[in-house]
């Protein structure tokens, strides 16, 4: 018997992350890595078949064109910041921006891509605190 | 979707209006086999060939952005020759009578004459719906990315309703989403001139009660779309953009436009689970976690709410787009955004949007709740408008058929259709980034009739420059019937050569859809220079 | 004795963990229990019919990523054939897996055309197999245009989701001959018909196991039941070995591998 810590797989009941008709789907998870993707059986709609994106969808996690950090770009250059001071700046110039020109000269785009709970946060965002309805998304692509 | 996907393999006729529901929306398509497997009659138009063309019964593929006059002469002749449901027509809907005097001078030869489709196939087509038990129609952005896409939407449920289609297993109107959370993002009200629950921002009722809810006034007239957004920003009227996982240069139309508005804002933020486009242009690009690494729900094209799980950690410093919004309204002080976890938010949900107020987390599980469920005994809604509409009768709207905005001349004298092939996804940003997919669909391509090719001197594989009034790319010509004679298709992935430097942003007038799907352009054959040199031609344009 | 005292036995006994199902939320999902979670473990019964995965697949990678780790497995016959087949071909190290066997429902073994829908352990407990139809008979049928045209409609509505590759507990090559372009043109939708299918088809002779998942994984519903049988009849027939049964390897893993040594072969 080897170290119990390390032995462990368990599957996550999950839905495909690409086109709206929401399938099935298994995340296999080994030692906080996602190794394999399988479709859900039991899934109303689905049935246990997966389109040839789905079945591939692990394979961006690791992709080296991850965003993994908070890059401030000014003049030009490029730097790597931490998060915290990231959203400062969000912060300060959306509240520059909304004393000195007004709730219409800011804009929000929301992403089909996000679950509900995210699109509903940045709509109340946009609607209470920047007091705009400039706030939509790409349904219409 | 007014039905259920499970529903589609059970109909007795099938409509598939502008997708190619293979390539886009794959297990559906399984479901389509599967009607057809039945005994299902399938009726497809759209001007592509498409791989459900080879199981059709017809397939009419007609001239880019006719549909609506198509549509038109199968209901004048579903009329004429008394073949509409009158039983329904008279119970559920209204404005039969106003319908019928619109179509009075959509004839077959007409519309013939329009789309191209023969006057035979037309009728053909028309008699067959009219005849199934069971119609169902399927649309997608084939039907719907063009300057008449509200109207074609209102033609389908006219013609729906006119065949008693509608309120029954198997039937409806069923537009495919092409995201995964399309739906739910509408529903949740990310839309300028809706709050949560489709309540109209300017509806004072409405409007109130979100206001005592939230404690706060809401501005009552409608914001703008993101096309008009950039018009803003293009004008130097945009000072701040918040844009929350969207490659909007690669998505929206005419992207050297886009570009040129973004980089007009004085701050722009982008938060991405990938290095983008987009995020290159940012003040500030933040990292977000992706699907596999939070917790929340999608509410697929079938009204499914269903459960997103949490597989494993975000790389780095990236966070859920939930926990960076509660943090973002954390430092800004925003009162409302207390929330420790997607279920408290989710929470909040149900007590503003009625359709959702009977699901919970655990009633979700893995199998998903259909919308509405408005109760904790409700058990979710199979299909919609059973008994009646939402607003009580159906209404007939009629429709007057309208070319598309931009049409071929001895310029550009081809039709240009982008959309998607069936390896890759949207801007790329996450089948790009999939070796089992990136090598199935590397290059970008245009898809080109052998009859065409000929004319312009090309050949499979070489290199074109394929040009409109708002610029050009360079990309291999891929030689197929596919398209027909005087048509050319592009899929809009490629950064490389990306397909919406090319596109009309032609707006619906009604609802801000671009006419993605018909442009004029014209091709010109480059010197094969090799698969790579095509790379820049992206950056150069900047 | 239930499954889970089986189970709990094996961990007793320096198991690693033991794979089954979990039920989460009226799911059955794959799972390795370990001392921690074992009490959890459902019984047989609970796990609905139609949600069955290629634990054998599973098995087999938990082997190769827990390299010393000992696995005990809750399987079926399918499971255990799998398991039978994978080991002759150096996939799972058998003698640091412990099996405990269980029956498919009797409905679930019609609904599989299943000759032994249990394991090895159970056979003397069952019934004598019985005769199974994989729908091979009815497409024999049919005359002989009558039969390419079946076959060649049913390939081309594929979607080429390599669902039926992906799922197969058998199919563990590093390289796949489907993606190899001289071959199967990358990119095109159906792909290269029939020469997709037929890949598939001469990889599974000799290697299937007829557990059927490929079938259940097609959004195009494709007979790969049947055409996998006819594949495996062929080779029953013609060569005389059955996949999954203990004893030789299958004849065609001979094909090409007379040259070198054993020593080269197993390195």
């Amino acid at each position: 018997m080897i170290d119990e810590e390390m032995v462990d797989y368990r599957t996550v009941p999950t839905v495909c992350p690409y086109c709206g008709a929401g399938c099935g789907m298994l995340l296999e998870v080994c030692s906080g890595e996602v190794i394999g993707v399988l479709p859900m059986k039991g899934h109303p709609s689905s049935k246990g078949s997966l389109c040839a994106k789905g079945w591939s969808s692990p394979e961006f996690l690791k992709s080296s064109n991850r965003l993994a950090k908070a890059i401030l770009r000014e003049e030009g250059e490029e730097k790597e910041v931490s998060l915290e001071s990231a959203l400062g700046l969000v912060v300060e110039n959306l509240n520059r921006v909304l004393e000195k020109y007004g709730p219409e000269a800011v804009g929000f785009i929301s992403s089909a891509r996000c679950t509900n709970e995210e699109n509903y946060l940045l709509e109340k965002f946009a609607r209470t605190f920047a007091k705009t309805n400039n706030i939509d998304h790409c349904a219409r692509l | 979707m007014t039905n259920s996907i499970g529903e589609i393999s059970r109909a007795s006729l099938l409509l598939v209006v502008g997708s190619n529901t293979t390539e886009n929306h794959t297990v559906i398509s399984g479901k389509i086999i599967e009607a057809v497997r039945n005994g299902a009659e399938l009726i497809i138009i759209d001007p592509r060939k498409i791989q459900l063309s080879q199981i059709s019964s017809m397939h009419l593929r007609n001239k880019p952005g006719t549909d609506v006059a198509l549509l038109c002469a199968m209901m004048k002749l579903i009329i004429d020759e008394k073949l509409h449901d009158e039983n329904f027509i008279g119970e559920r809907t209204e404005g039969f009578e106003e319908l019928k005097a619109s179509l009075g001078n959509c004839t077959s030869a007409w519309a013939s004459e329009v789309s191209g489709i023969p006057v035979s196939e037309i009728e053909k087509a028309a008699r067959l719906f009219a005849g199934a038990e069971n119609a169902s129609i399927i649309y997608c952005l084939g039907a719907t990315e063009h300057v008449s896409g509200t109207d074609i939407v209102r033609t389908l449920a006219n013609l729906s309703m006119l065949t008693g289609n509608v309120g029954k297993p198997s039937s409806g109107v069923n537009p495919l989403r092409g995201q995964n959370n399309v739906q739910g993002a509408c529903d949740m009200g990310a839309l300028p001139n809706s709050l949560p629950g489709y309540v109209n921002v300017s509806d004072d009722e409405g409007r109130k009660e979100f206001e005592d809810l939230w404690g706060i006034k809401i501005p009552e007239s409608p914001g703008l779309t993101v096309p008009e957004m950039i018009e803003q920003a293009l004008a130097g009227r945009m000072h701040f953009m918040f844009i929350m996982g969207e490659n909007t240069v690669l998505s929206e139309p005419n992207s050297q436009k886009v570009i040129e508005a973004l980089k007009n804002i004085e701050f722009l933020v982008v938060e991405d689970i990938m290095k983008t486009d987009t995020t290159d242009l940012a003040d500030i690009a933040i990292p977000a976690a992706c699907w596999a690494e939070k917790e929340g729900t999608f509410t697929s094209t079938e009204r499914r709410v269903q459960h997103v799980g949490k597989a494993v950690e975000p790389p780095g410093d990236a966070k859920s787009d939930l926990e960076i919004l509660v943090r973002l309204a954390g430092i800004a002080g925003a009162e409302g955004f207390d929330f420790k976890n997607s279920r408290e938010v989710f929470s909040e949900i149900t007590k503003v949007v009625p359709a959702y107020a009977g699901i919970n987390y655990e009633r979700i599980g893995t199998k998903g709740i259909q919308w509405p469920c408005s109760s904790p005994e409700h058990e979710g809604t199979v299909f919609l408008h059973e008994k009646k509409f939402t607003r009580g009768k159906g209404r007939f709207q009629p429709v007057k058929y309208r070319p598309p905005a931009e049409v071929p001349d001895n310029e550009f004298p081809y039709v240009l259709m982008t959309g998607r092939n069936a390896f890759q996804y949207h801007t790329g940003t996450m089948t790009r980034n999939s070796p089992s997919l990136e090598r199935e669909a590397m290059y970008p391509y245009v898809e080109i009739n052998p009859s065409d090719a000929q004319k312009e001197s090309v050949k499979g594989g070489d290199m074109v420059t394929i040009s409109t009034r708002r610029g050009q790319i360079r990309l291999r010509a891929r030689v197929t019937d596919a398209v027909c004679e005087g048509q050319i298709f592009i899929p809009f992935h490629y950064r490389e050569a990306p397909a919406n430097i090319l596109t009309s942003e032609e707006l619906d007038p009604e609802v801000k859809i671009p006419e993605l799907k018909v442009c004029a352009a014209k091709i010109k054959r480059g010197q094969s220079r090799g698969v790579r040199s095509c790379n820049n031609t992206f950056l150069n344009s900047f | 004795m239930s499954v889970k005292e089986e189970a709990k036995n094996l961990l007793g006994k320096g198991m690693d963990g033991v794979l089954f199902y979990q039920m989460k939320d009226g799911s059955a999902i794959p799972h390795l229990f370990t001392s921690k979670d074992i009490d959890e473990m459902p019984d047989v019964r609970e796990i609905p019919d139609s949600e069955r995965y290629p634990l054998s697949d599973i098995l087999s990678k938990l082997l190769m990523r827990f390299s010393s780790a000992k696995f005990g497995i809750v399987a079926r016959g399918c499971d255990e054939r799998a398991i039978i087949e994978l080991e002759k071909h150096q996939q799972i190290d058998t003698s640091r897996v412990s099996l405990i066997g269980f029956a498919c429902s009797p409905e679930l073994a019609k609904i599989c055309s299943c000759s032994k829908p249990y394991t090895e352990s159970l056979a003397d407990e069952m019934n004598e197999a019985q005769e199974i139809s994989r729908g091979i008979e009815s497409v024999e049928r049919m005359s002989t245009p009558a039969r390419l045209g079946f076959w060649l409609s049913n390939f081309s509505v594929c979607v080429k989701c390599m669902g039926c590759r992906n799922i197969c507990p058998l199919c563990f090559c590093k390289e796949c001959s489907l993606q190899d372009e001289d071959l199967v043109e990358s990119g095109v939708l159906p792909p290269s018909i029939p020469t997709f299918h037929l890949l598939r088809a001469i990889d599974m002779a000799g290697r299937c196991v007829m557990c059927g998942l490929c079938e259940e994984a097609c959004p195009a519903g494709i007979p790969l039941r049947t055409l996998y049988g006819k594949v495996s009849e062929i080779v029953r027939e013609e060569l005389g070995y059955v996949p999954g049964t203990r004893g030789v390897k299958s004849p065609l893993e001979e094909l090409g591998s007379s040259v070198g040594s054993d020593d080269d072969l197993k390195s």
